[in-house]
């Protein structure tokens, strides 16, 4: 009973304080309600803070290697020694170009097979198929960068190294063949309707003919070329870009798919009612439109390629020299990732060694070039948005 | 161009765009496949009596009566070998001149080739590592070291032109006429029998330490090494993370700050991995844990920690987690926020008893998602908190010491380790746990997400 009792009383006198606050209280909550807002928002500068750290502790020690060397070594010598003992080099040129070798090829390769792939998952695939490949590309980005590097060692390397120029060549085919084939077809009916109605149909079988003769001889010069390679190393720029393409993948592809899904229905039902195929209104009308997001696919993308270290480290063959000549892909390459997660561990970690600040500057380009693409990156999407936006109005 | 044409490029358009689909599922497939079969590999195998020897040696389990009778039985079954290597030795010790040096050079190839697949001779003195004092402990190691004792692989030089041709000849031919012929025939029929080869299946790989250089034991080290980063990363980074998704949805008054604070994010997220771990080398243990406050007072070390990882690696995840949160608490309906005020709850109570239960399962897909590229990540790790060898700091030292991970073990188990060839299947099976471990996490997403649609549309 008295328990009962007590607690009522509270209730009661709770409920009498708290329906009308006093001044004091008002102003009590008032502070505490700022103070907390206050440290919502230091907390929430946290990312700014990190972004911030980064920055100011990668160039503070970056900034006495370039003071004790200079900028023009670094970048303009392709020796790279420096763990000599009387006399280190540290031009970081041919680091720098095989870097840029390896995004690109990935590059390549990734950017255009995204976005058809994004394309196709946005507008050609039905729904019931869509809801499959999500997962498996989300599965994809997921899998770690360590079980790719150990991939392209253990498995691609030795195929590379044994197979080298049948892997290839069986490549060649693979491709060559279907793009032969739609290449025939579409060009000998460009080429023959110059003719006249009459002999057209007979002109354009001579042109394909013709056509797909002149490309299958290609095809055998290139393929019995590629065949007879034989690829030194299994651990090249190829096997790293392959992979890296292959990682970058999901990034281009669920990006664009954003990109491509914000054009909207009203465009495509135009195109399509003025009588475009599907592929006219993809190409001509909803790419453009989704241009800038596209973009922003592309570098996101090659960004995720550039910063990847434990896939070139592990299976690019750890060669700091230019490849001769400059765009032979198949020769071992090394890059800033690898660099300096390979010689972090051996050098004297310590301040004043010019060795360790070499490598903090080999992370600021890092830096700067993924923070420049990021911006760029940023600005695409927006503008994307912006613009659809407008054409929604 | 005519209609044909235009609905051939129009196939040939949708036909790349699947080709594309097709192989990403395909590499998927390339990829995965190999992992889980010789992944598998290191849990079901065919394990040898010499293992078997070793884990009840090393690890004390086992039957050991059974175990005695099998040793016998096995020591039965190869005593016919060192009679016949006894047999040839007195052999060569009549033979003279350069047949003998070169008949003894022989010999000594095949004690040593015998010693690898079956351990040291009986009466040899006990060596000192585990791997000279046992033989092949796996069938499929024991079958390669057999296969060396019985060919011998040679490299054909004649060709100058041509990089040297690969020959095989057998090894018995070096032998014909002597008494160690008949060996090259009894060992590969009586192999079973003397290392009694059973199919097994060793889930004691996830468990048990490593020993020699990953060729006996498992992966325990790093399998905890990794949970313990991943754990970590996770204490600092969800508190950050969703608080500041709090703030950016329900605090944040002018865009111009959340535009600002969002940019970072994303500049955070594009920040190579290799640069966080230069980060947390010249931050976190060349500045921070070099004051004294830290280093004196607190007592954290200034090498590579558990600790050190772990705030990298919540850096590393942070955006992930910020952009989870953020949608999931704008996903919320806009009349629950506005129940809760009417009802005259603070902004801040609000949040915490309503807004944040209701975006509780989208925050936990983030998070899920983030663990997963916490638990793979290995260039932010390698400078903070990895080391190839050694024993996982217990939960009072994980601020002074540092930790084998799988990430990084896997790395040093292909690339730096003594005995590569010998520990295939280690490597893959760490491969596949890692894998695993990640892939169970998204697709525990998944369906967390899967979920959550349905019960917003439903």
């Amino acid at each position: 009973m008295e328990v009962q009792s007590t607690t009522g009383s509270r209730v009661r006198r709770r409920a009498e304080t708290k329906l009308c606050l006093s001044r004091r209280q008002s102003l009590v909550r008032g502070i505490l309600g700022r103070l907390g807002h206050g440290l919502l928002f230091v907390m929430a500068s946290s990312s700014l803070l990190a972004v911030l750290f980064i920055f100011a502790f990668i160039i503070r020690d970056a900034v006495p290697f370039f003071r004790l060397r200079g900028f023009s070594e670094f970048f303009t010598s392709p020796h790279w020694h420096p763990a000599s003992a009387d006399s280190p080099e540290f031009g970081a040129l041919a680091i720098l170009f095989d870097h840029a070798l390896v995004t690109l090829c990935a590059a390549m390769f990734t950017v255009p097979l995204g976005i058809v792939a994004a394309v196709c998952l946005s507008d050609v695939l039905p729904f019931a198929i869509r809801q499959i490949v999500k997962p498996i590309i989300e599965i994809l980005a997921a899998i770690p960068s360590v079980a790719f590097g150990f991939f392209a060692l253990v498995i691609l390397t030795p195929l590379f190294q044994n197979h080298g120029g049948n892997v290839l060549a069986g490549a060649l085919w693979a491709v060559g063949v279907p793009v032969m084939l739609i290449v025939t077809w579409v060009l000998s009916d460009i080429l023959s309707s110059k003719f006249k109605v009459g002999a057209r149909k007979a002109a354009r079988w001579t042109v394909a003919a013709v056509l797909a003769g002149i490309q299958v001889a290609l095809l055998v010069y290139l393929g019995g070329k590629l065949s007879s390679l034989v690829i030194v190393s299994g651990t090249n720029a190829l096997n790293v870009s392959l992979v890296l393409g292959i990682m970058a993948l999901p990034t281009v592809v669920s990006v664009s798919e954003d990109a491509l899904t914000a054009v909207g229905r009203e465009l495509r039902e135009g195109s399509y009612a003025l009588g475009a195929t599907r592929a006219e209104t993809l190409v001509k009308v909803v790419m453009p439109a989704a241009g800038s997001g596209l973009f922003a696919a592309a570098i996101l993308g090659i960004m995720r390629a550039f910063g990847e270290t434990m896939v070139v480290w592990m299976a690019a063959g750890n060669s700091a020299r230019i490849p001769s000549p400059w765009y032979n892909i198949l020769q071992p390459v090394r890059t800033l990732t690898a660099t300096i997660a390979g010689e972090m561990g051996e050098t004297d970690q310590t301040y004043g060694a010019a060795h360790y600040h070499s490598l903090f500057a080999m992370a600021l380009c890092l830096l700067i070039v993924s923070f420049l693409c990021n911006f760029a990156a940023e600005w695409f999407v927006r503008r994307t948005h912006k613009r659809m936006g407008k054409l929604a109005k | 161009m005519d209609m044909s044409s235009r609905k051939i490029l129009d196939r040939g358009f949708t036909s790349l765009g699947i080709f594309s689909v097709v192989l990403m599922a395909v590499t998927l497939a390339v990829l995965l496949t190999p992992i889980i079969i010789r992944g598998a590999g290191a849990f079901v195998f065919r394990e040898t009596v010499e293992n078997r020897r070793f884990t009840f040696d090393v690890f004390g389990r086992g039957d050991e009566a059974a175990l005695e009778v099998e040793v016998a039985d096995a020591a039965k079954a190869r005593q016919p070998v060192y009679d016949m290597v006894a047999e040839f030795r007195a052999e060569v010790g009549q033979m003279s001149g350069r047949r003998k040096r070169d008949m003894q050079g022989q010999l000594r190839t095949v004690e040593n080739l015998l010693r690898e697949l079956l351990g040291p001779f009986p009466g040899e003195p006990r060596p000192v590592m585990p791997r000279s004092r046992y033989g092949k402990p796996r069938w499929d190691r024991a079958e390669v070291a057999l296969g060396r004792l019985l060919t011998v692989e040679d490299y054909d030089y004649s060709d100058p032109t041509q990089l040297g041709k690969k020959v095989l000849t057998p090894r018995v031919e070096k032998f014909r006429g002597t008494k160690l012929e008949e060996l090259f025939d009894y060992l590969p029929a009586h192999a079973e029998a003397m290392l009694r080869p059973e199919w097994t299946l060793n889930w004691r790989f996830l468990t048990d330490e490593p020993v020699d250089a990953n060729i006996f034991g498992g992966i325990w080290p790093a399998l905890l090494g990794t949970i313990y980063l991943t754990v970590g990363a996770m204490l600092f980074a969800v508190p950050m993370g969703v608080v500041t998704a709090i703030y950016l949805v329900e605090y944040a008054g002018s865009s111009r700050i959340v535009s600002l604070l969002r940019t970072f994010v994303s500049t955070l997220a594009g920040v190579p991995s290799i640069v966080f771990g230069l980060f947390g080398l010249a931050f976190f243990l060349n500045t921070l844990f070099d004051l004294h406050l830290f280093n004196q007072v607190l007592g954290i070390s200034r090498s590579k920690t558990v600790l050190a990882g772990s705030l990298t690696l919540a850096l590393l995840v942070l955006p992930t987690i910020i952009r989870a949160a953020e949608e999931a608490i704008r996903a919320v309906p806009h009349s629950y926020k506005e129940a809760a005020l009417s009802l005259g709850a603070t902004r801040w109570r609000t949040v915490v008893t309503v807004i944040l239960p209701a975006s509780l399962p989208g925050i936990l897909t983030g998070i899920i998602i983030s663990m997963g590229r916490a638990a793979g990540e290995t260039a932010p790790i390698i400078f903070t908190a990895a080391v190839a060898l050694g024993k996982v700091p217990s939960l009072t030292e994980l601020h002074q010491q540092p930790t084998p991970a799988l990430p990084w073990n896997i790395y040093n188990l292909c690339s730096e380790n003594q005995a590569i060839e010998e520990i295939r299947h280690v490597q893959y099976g760490m491969v596949l746990v890692l894998v695993g471990l990640v892939l169970l996490l998204n697709v525990a997403a998944i369906l967390l997400r899967a979920r959550i649609s349905r019960k917003l549309r439903g």
